[in-house]
């Protein structure tokens, strides 16, 4: 179990490796398949060690800490270059690299003919070794350092296109706002240290009980900061719509499926914490419901297809923070599994119809697509269905789970977050189809005539065998892009049944085994909510089949809000004025009143007086015989007075 | 001994010393300086000469000759170099030799 | 009494020499033309032979004589005479902050030779008393060859290396050019 283990962290570092230091002897192509073949021996690698857990009984068993070597060592302090291996690191395991691999594959098709892509395939795998190593780190120094690699990886590739100087500022953007969080996790961490002299899971869980709450509460603040920055959760979560910038399947692996869940997988692997700090548990709960709520109005304004998308996928792991926050970790663990499918699919899907309308984004210039990609309108209705809650795909058993647990928390902040929880429903369910009916549905656009009118015919994208363009199956993607699309779809549709709530729950069983959630909704509160919940997303779709569909309904209008909306509540601008103004005007006064006078300045008159001194001494040199003469008679004039005087 | 005592001797020989120094410093010739420099040599000398007569060995006299050779040496080449600059025709100045200047 | 008046005798002589060492040497240093000034060297060389043999160092006296008075001085007026008028050397020049130094450093060095003898000379009182053969030419040749060896050879090269310099200084590369043609 633990050499597969090792075997899936180590594989996408290599494939990454063999690219860079390939260059330009392998051809694009090769790199494209080298970096999904390294990320899918991961999978194998996740799979192995998966299938040796299950064949051990006991919780302790399927627990394997493994330590090479010693990293690190300062008198009592060791960290050693450790991976752990349980339930909770195998399910990430196996999502970042199934899911990745997946993603990876779709790129092979999706980047063809763009500059550099054995850049992006190496930054890809490269990723995927950085996030591996962030779920398998055994103890928390190499969780931080593999946050700290998905933050530079997520960097690279949002900032891919790195002519554009919006992808450029949008990678600063969500660089910058997650190192704040890696900036409050160290703080948590070197409390941590000093209090229990110790960053291994197993002994600073152990000694959580005991710390003194002032300090358990620092360190979970400070971890929490960490996963909110991540996260991209209220507040620090305006760099994640920016980071559209990058390649779609760039948004897909990191900005759905996986680095911005590890704020979640954090919550819940350093559980022990966060229960001996239950205020911070509930702020965590609290941030949830409130970015859930925000971001779903948000995404009621967007425009642009992938905004939409990323704005859900904020709301989404909303969920995953309040039911974290609430204790109710397997329940966070399944929606951020069934997330992973559903949201890769979406963005998946849409990067196939940014693909085929040659980089349009915008939806108001779509619409009337179904005739045209009629694959793509079966799997992107396949992944809002999920996306909204409707039984039988996936998104319905994991979302409602968390709905039902902030009901059975109880007490006036329960009911808060039930409400919360609720009304996102709502949100869901109305921005998700009215995306969904903008871009399929009325009249087609003269740009989707342009090119998708012409898809059965001039429009066919390169398949694998170079038979110039010619019509092939699909149509509408080639293989390598349509395939992981077809498996995530499945995936979406079944994967859901892995809990079902009150009936069947080998899922929550196995997280149980690392932790033990706090709350448990009963069944009864698990059925009533389900219906609740499916009643309020299917609302949600009515009322935006309603105004988009057949335009019985008209779009309220409340320009305020639609304003505000617009403006993302302005977050944006407030950042600006109260952070980024204020350190620009800092730095420039710094940079003018200190620097340039004293700094620098000091550095110039030094400068200058070493010029000036040696003028002084150069003076000395006159040529004359006769000064010279005279500089020694003086001397022994002086050296005579000190021989008299001394003798 | 007869006469005057070894302080006198070497008033006479500081005297001539100072006399030299002062010439080198003030003449701007470089035939008067070499002049003075002579001077300078000798007072030396008799400084010497006086204090081999005052410990009663004759190294002091030695180290005269042996100055005295020294001096004949330096003269022979300082003069050469003033004959080779008055070939240049260039003014026999001191001050005016002063390309070492930094 | 015969030695109180011989003592008289090397007194006066001693003061005529001392005297004349020192109105010679300010000659040298005051006198605009540099033949006079040749010639007052010739003087004061001439009173410091009579010194040295005031201080029993006889063979010295005459080195000083032949070689120095004789071959070194010759020297000079030999190149005094080539120059001409070219060697005349007026007084003018040099800042006054300068002469005004150099006056003060020869003068302190005067001063503190005067200091040093008057007050610090305590031990020079008793010189030590010597044979008749003192500083003839066989002490002198004695030490050069057993104790001062290296000295006599090192000097000897000295010469010999001046005595270079002064031929490659006097060559004269057109005459030379015009011989070879």
């Amino acid at each position: 179990m633990i050499a597969a283990a090792w075997l899936c962290l180590l594989a996408p570092l290599a494939g990454a490796l063999a690219i860079t230091f390939g260059g330009q002897r392998l051809s694009r192509r090769a790199a494209g398949w080298l970096s999904t073949a390294s990320v899918f021996v991961a999978f194998g690698g996740a799979v192995v060690a998966f299938f040796a857990m299950v064949g051990r009984d006991t919780a302790a068993q399927r627990s394997e800490l493994s330590t090479p070597f010693t990293w690190l060592s300062a008198g009592t302090f060791h960290v050693g270059m450790s991976i752990l291996v349980d339930p909770v690191s195998i399910v990430m395991m196996l999502v970042v690299s199934g899911v990745g691999g997946l993603i990876v594959l779709y790129s092979i098709g999706y980047m063809e003919g763009e500059d550099e892509e054995r850049r992006y395939f190496a930054y890809m795998a490269f990723f995927v070794f950085a996030m591996l190593l962030l779920v398998e780190g055994g103890n928390l120094l190499l969780l931080l350092a593999g946050w700290g690699l998905v933050g530079l990886a997520s960097y690279l590739l949002i900032g891919f296109y790195h002519q554009r100087p919006e992808a450029v500022a949008a990678a600063k953007k969500a660089f910058i706002m997650n190192a704040i969080g890696d900036a409050t996790m160290a703080l948590g961490f070197f409390l941590l240290i000093a209090k229990t002299g110790t960053l291994s899971y197993g002994a600073s869980f152990a000694a959580a009980p005991h710390l003194s709450s002032t300090t358990v509460n620092l360190v979970a603040l400070g971890l929490l900061g960490g996963a909110v920055a991540k996260s991209a959760q209220l507040p620090l979560q305006t760099w994640l719509p920016d980071a559209m910038e990058g390649p779609t399947p760039v948004s897909a692996l990191i900005h759905a499926a996986t680095m911005v869940t590890a704020g979640v997988y954090l919550i819940v692997r350093t559980h022990p914490i966060f229960e001996q700090a239950h205020h911070v548990e509930d702020l965590a709960a609290g941030l949830g419901a409130a970015t859930l709520v925000i971001a779903g109005l948000i995404a009621l304004v967007q425009n642009d297809i992938k905004r939409v998308i990323a704005y859900s996928t904020m709301s989404q792991i909303g969920y995953m923070f309040l039911g974290a926050g609430l204790g109710a970790y397997a329940n966070a663990m399944f929606h951020l599994v069934t997330h992973a499918f559903f949201k890769a699919l979406l963005f998946l899907a849409a990067g196939v119809i940014i693909h085929h309308l040659a980089g349009e984004q915008d939806i108001r210039q779509m619409g009337g697509l179904k005739k045209f990609m009629p694959k793509t309108w079966l799997v992107f209705l396949v992944g809002s269905l999920s996306l909204v809650g409707v039984p039988p795909f996936s998104g319905f058993w994991s979302k409602d789970a968390i709905v039902a647990t902030a009901l059975a928390r109880g007490g006036i902040y329960g009911w808060i977050l039930f409400v919360a929880a609720l009304f996102g429903a709502l949100l869901t369910g109305i921005y998700t189809f009215r995306l969904f009916f903008r871009v399929f549905y009325g009249e087609p656009s003269a740009l989707v005539l342009e090119h998708a009118g012409a898809a059965h015919g001039d429009h066919g994208h390169g398949t694998e065998s170079a038979t110039g363009h010619s019509e092939h199956a699909h149509g509408e993607a080639p293989q390598t892009m349509a395939l992981p699309v077809a498996i995530l779809a499945v995936l979406s549709t079944v994967g859901g049944l892995l809990q079902v709530a009150g009936a069947w729950h080998p899922f929550g069983r196995w997280i149980a085994q690392t932790g033990a959630p706090l709350v448990e909704p009963t069944t009864s509160q698990d059925w009533i909510v389900s219906v609740i919940t499916v009643a309020i997303g299917l609302t949600g779709s009515w009322v935006a089949w309603a105004i988009y569909r057949t335009g019985r309904l008209a779009v309220p209008s409340a320009p305020g809000l639609q304003r505000l909306f617009e403006h993302k509540f302005y977050f944006d601008e407030l950042y600006d004025a109260v952070v980024s103004r204020p350190a620009q005007l800092v730095a420039s006064r710094l940079r003018t009143d200190f620097e340039g006078p004293y700094v620098e300045g000091s550095l110039v008159e030094i400068g200058h007086a070493g010029g000036d001194a040696g003028g002084l001494v150069a003076r000395l040199q006159t040529g004359r015989l006769r000064v010279y003469a005279f500089a020694i008679a003086a001397s022994l004039v002086v050296l005579g007075i000190v021989f008299l005087a001394v003798r | 001994m007869m006469g005057p005592s070894v302080p006198w001797y070497l008033f006479v020989a500081g005297a001539l010393f100072g006399i030299g120094t002062l010439g080198v410093l003030l003449r701007r010739s470089p035939l008067i300086v070499l002049l003075s420099l002579e001077i300078m040599l000798n007072g030396s000398n008799l400084a010497l000469v006086t204090f081999s007569r005052h410990f009663g060995t004759v190294d002091g006299q030695v180290f005269a000759i042996a100055v005295m050779a020294v001096a004949a040496s330096e003269v022979c080449v300082g003069l050469g170099l003033i004959v080779a600059v008055a070939r240049k025709k260039l003014a026999l100045d001191v001050d005016l030799f002063s390309e070492l200047r930094g | 009494m015969i030695a109180s008046v011989g003592n008289v005798l090397v007194w006066m002589v001693w003061l005529g020499a001392a005297a004349a060492c020192l109105g010679s040497g300010i000659a040298v240093v005051t006198l605009t033309n540099p033949f006079y000034s040749a010639l007052g060297l010739i003087g004061n060389l001439a009173s410091l032979a009579v010194l040295y043999l005031l201080a029993s160092a006889e063979f010295v006296a005459a080195a000083q004589v032949l070689v120095y008075a004789g071959a070194v001085m010759v020297m000079f007026l030999f190149v005094i005479a080539y120059l001409g008028g070219r060697a005349d050397a007026p007084w003018a020049g040099g800042s006054t902050l300068f002469r005004v130094a150099a006056v003060v450093a020869g003068g302190a060095l005067l001063v503190e030779t005067l200091v040093a003898l008057l007050w610090k000379s305590s031990r020079l009182s008793h010189s030590a008393s010597v044979g008749p053969s003192f500083g003839s030419p066989a002490e002198i040749g004695r030490s050069f060859l057993t104790d001062h060896l290296l000295a006599f050879e090192v000097t000897s090269i000295v010469l010999l290396v001046a005595a270079i310099g002064g031929v490659v200084l006097g060559i004269n590369p057109s005459s030379d050019e015009e011989r070879a043609t």
